[in-house]
């Protein structure tokens, strides 16, 4: 029995870590005013460039960077869409979305099945790994997890709460007129942070199939995208909260896998909706705690999805 | 001194952007995307080595060369209709129902479990199982709408996640409880013995025709309605709508109830009409299509059964792709490039290219460099006064 606690909190950590590397790409994105609905999209186009790149080169890493480099393709894509001439923030994010999972299937279709090869390795600490619990669960992850916990989110509450190009990426959420006063680029600012979001997307997707789940199939991200996105709106736009938001969620995941150790393989398929209920309720949360009065409304970014236009800001 | 010529200068131009353009210039620039991105994917299609020629040619030549061709496609354009149809409810009170897919299967799983257990005459049998998709399409809606209105939940997310969900379920049910053992490998239910009759051909039941009707109901009640009248203005100002009163909370769920009743719908005539069992994979993402439609039309019912049915042709098309060596995931990325097209182009009909040194079109704001190049004279202005005045001062006291 602790050998199978053991081993859920270990893939929760794992499952979590896939969530949170696309969440941190959306924050940055939504703090400075974008709203990309087609994380879901980029993420399976970069789990798709990853896959390929990695049979061909067996390196994770460059198939990581390709990875990227597919997500500021569709980044810029979505950026130009939506900064550059305004269009519709959910309509081109839903388009895209649907651009890349189609795309990332049609183009994954030959691998279907294929196993890969390399990928990332488990860090074997010495001594701290065969901890009997303790490094079961926490020495005993591949180096991308490490940064994810462990660098990203300070990295990132620095650079919101700490640098002036932080100051300036947040006032291009809130207020982008009062900012553009100021002398904030505010249309070379989002289209960096769309593009940024994009990468970690399809970083994202890379992880997915570079260490979860290293075969090829077809929606292996099974809404990961989505889910990342609703994290986000739990976390209320603080990276601290969406850590813990993705570690929620890397548990309902792994329960998933604790019922078919169990032998609920019969009802495999409502442990698998354990992950998106979660969300639901997790999403309900802040606006429940605000209408019954236990927390102050808004920290919503005021200028999410609004395009900014300097001749309207008078 | 040579005198460049200017006209042509690139830095003369401007992209000004017009708040308001006319209707006309907006369908015109959407047509316009809509055939760039069918040019782009031909190139691409030929890149990947693929002739987008003949894959066009059996395109048209699978969905109106024959009456199997076009019988199909009408029955493919029902669901996409209906679940447009649904969407735009919703999208008229600037609500966005991304769940169409989910409610649909939900309707489709509803209808089935009354089908299979009922034992009347065709008509009453097929009512109660129209009324039971409905039934079910509403209660997945209405899950979002609760959200909404109790928690202030942005409805995109949990319609969208609950899709899984509802795949999810009848993937459950259909691998248990309801599996006919007599398929072997494939998971579907019995066979549902009520069918919707046939409109004409061997193939073609008359779930489109619920569909038409559908649309104009829709239609008649958005304009006549006084339920339509608050939902159009509630879309146009939610805070105009409450400060004349409207109750927008209980229109939160009326749109969401609607609009999940009519994707239900399509999920009942799925399993009545084309498939005859409930499975996993009842619909190829219907929900996705008829939002698409609803976008692309903006919302008028008219316009989501001409893209529907221009969708269900290309949908059509994708298992004639299928045997030309491309997957059906395909039609994804063409219609989720035609959405980001259309909408994109629409954007750029906002904008006119005007020229800044011949005389500037009349427009509310003036253009930068116009700004600047008063600006600079005013200032030049000045310095030749002063040197004038400097030179005066020079004269006088000198």
């Amino acid at each position: 029995m602790v050998e199978i606690i053991v081993g859920a909190i270990a893939l929760a950590i794992d499952a979590g870590a896939v969530i949170l590397i696309a969440a941190f790409g959306e924050l940055l994105g939504e703090r400075s005013g974008i709203f990309n609905m087609g994380l879901e999209g980029t993420m399976a186009m970069g789990a798709v460039a990853a896959f390929i790149t990695v049979t061909n080169v067996p390196n994770p890493y460059v198939g990581l960077a390709a990875a990227i480099l597919t997500g500021v393709i569709f980044g810029s894509i979505m950026g130009f869409s939506v900064v550059a001439l305004k269009a519709n923030q959910v309509i081109s994010g839903l388009a895209l979305g649907f651009v890349g999972t189609g795309l990332a299937r049609h183009i994954g279709a030959p691998y279907a099945g294929m196993l890969l090869t390399a990928r990332f390795v488990k860090l074997n600490i010495s001594g701290l790994s065969d901890l009997p619990v303790v490094g079961r669960i926490f020495f005993n992850h591949d180096p991308v997890v490490y940064f994810t916990y462990l660098i990203l989110p300070v990295a990132i509450s620095f650079l919101l709460y700490h640098t002036r190009h932080g100051i300036n990426l947040r006032a291009c959420g809130e207020n982008p007129a009062a900012a553009d006063s100021t002398g904030v680029p505010i249309q070379r600012i989002r289209f960096l942070y769309a593009c940024v979001g994009g990468a970690f997307a399809a970083a994202a997707g890379a992880y997915l199939v570079l260490a979860f789940a290293p075969t090829w199939a077809e929606g292996v991200t099974g809404g990961r995208g989505w889910i990342a996105v609703a994290l986000v709106i739990f976390s209320q736009w603080r990276p601290n909260i969406l850590v813990l938001g993705s570690l929620l969620f890397g548990i309902t995941t792994s329960l998933g896998f604790v019922g078919q150790i169990q032998g609920w393989g019969a009802y495999s398929n409502i442990l698998a909706m354990f992950p998106y209920i979660s969300t639901i309720i997790l999403l309900a949360i802040p606006g429940f705690l605000v209408r019954t009065g236990r927390r102050k409304a808004g920290t919503f970014p005021a200028g999410l999805g609004v395009p900014f236009f300097r001749e309207n800001s008078g | 001194m040579t005198v460049q010529p200017r006209a042509l200068s690139f830095r003369n131009l401007r992209m000004v952007y017009y708040p308001v353009v006319s209707q006309r210039r907006i369908i015109l620039f959407r047509i316009l995307g809509i055939g760039l991105a069918l040019i782009l994917i031909g190139i691409f299609l030929a890149i990947i080595g693929h002739s987008p020629l003949k894959l066009s040619a059996a395109v048209i030549k699978a969905a109106v060369g024959s009456s199997y061709g076009i019988q199909q496609a009408l029955i493919l354009a029902t669901p996409i209709i209906l679940t447009g149809i649904g969407v735009s409810v919703c999208m008229r009170m600037g609500v966005w129902n991304v769940g169409a897919e989910g409610q649909l299967y939900l309707g489709a799983f509803f209808a089935t479990i009354v089908g299979l257990n009922l034992k009347t005459p065709t008509l009453p049998g097929l009512l109660l199982m129209f009324l039971a998709g409905a039934i079910g399409g509403m209660l997945w809606a209405l899950i979002p709408a609760l959200l909404k209105a109790y928690a202030d939940v942005n409805e995109i997310i949990p319609t969208l996640l609950l899709n899984f969900v509802a795949v999810l379920l009848v993937r459950q049910v259909v691998v248990g409880s309801m599996r006919d053992m007599s398929l072997g490998e494939l998971f579907a239910s019995h066979k549902i013995t009520y069918q919707l009759p046939k409109l004409f051909g061997a193939y073609l039941h008359v779930g489109i025709l619920i569909a038409v009707v559908v649309a104009i109901l829709v239609w008649l009640l958005l304009k006549y309605s006084l339920w339509g009248y608050e939902v159009r203005i509630i879309g146009g100002n939610r805070r105009a709508a409450e400060f004349a009163g409207m109750n927008v909370f209980s229109q939160i769920f009326s749109v969401f109830l609607i609009s999940g009743a009519i994707a239900g719908v399509a999920g009942m005539i799925e399993v009545a009409g084309t498939a005859h069992r409930l499975s996993a994979a009842i619909s190829p993402g219907y929900g996705y299509l008829g939002l698409i439609a609803a976008v692309l039309a903006s919302n008028s019912p008219i316009g989501i059964i001409i893209v529907g049915i221009l969708y269900a042709t290309l949908l059509n098309a994708g298992i004639v792709l299928q045997t030309q060596g491309l997957s059906t995931h395909f039609v994804l990325v063409i219609t989720g490039s035609i959405l980001l097209f259309a909408t994109v182009s629409e954007m750029v009909a906002h904008y006119r290219i005007i020229s800044t040194v011949e005389e500037a079109e009349p427009c509310e704001t003036l253009p930068e460099e116009a700004v600047e190049s008063v600006i600079s004279t005013t200032l030049q202005a000045s310095a030749e006064r002063i040197t004038e005045d400097e030179a005066m001062g020079e004269k006088v006291h000198g």
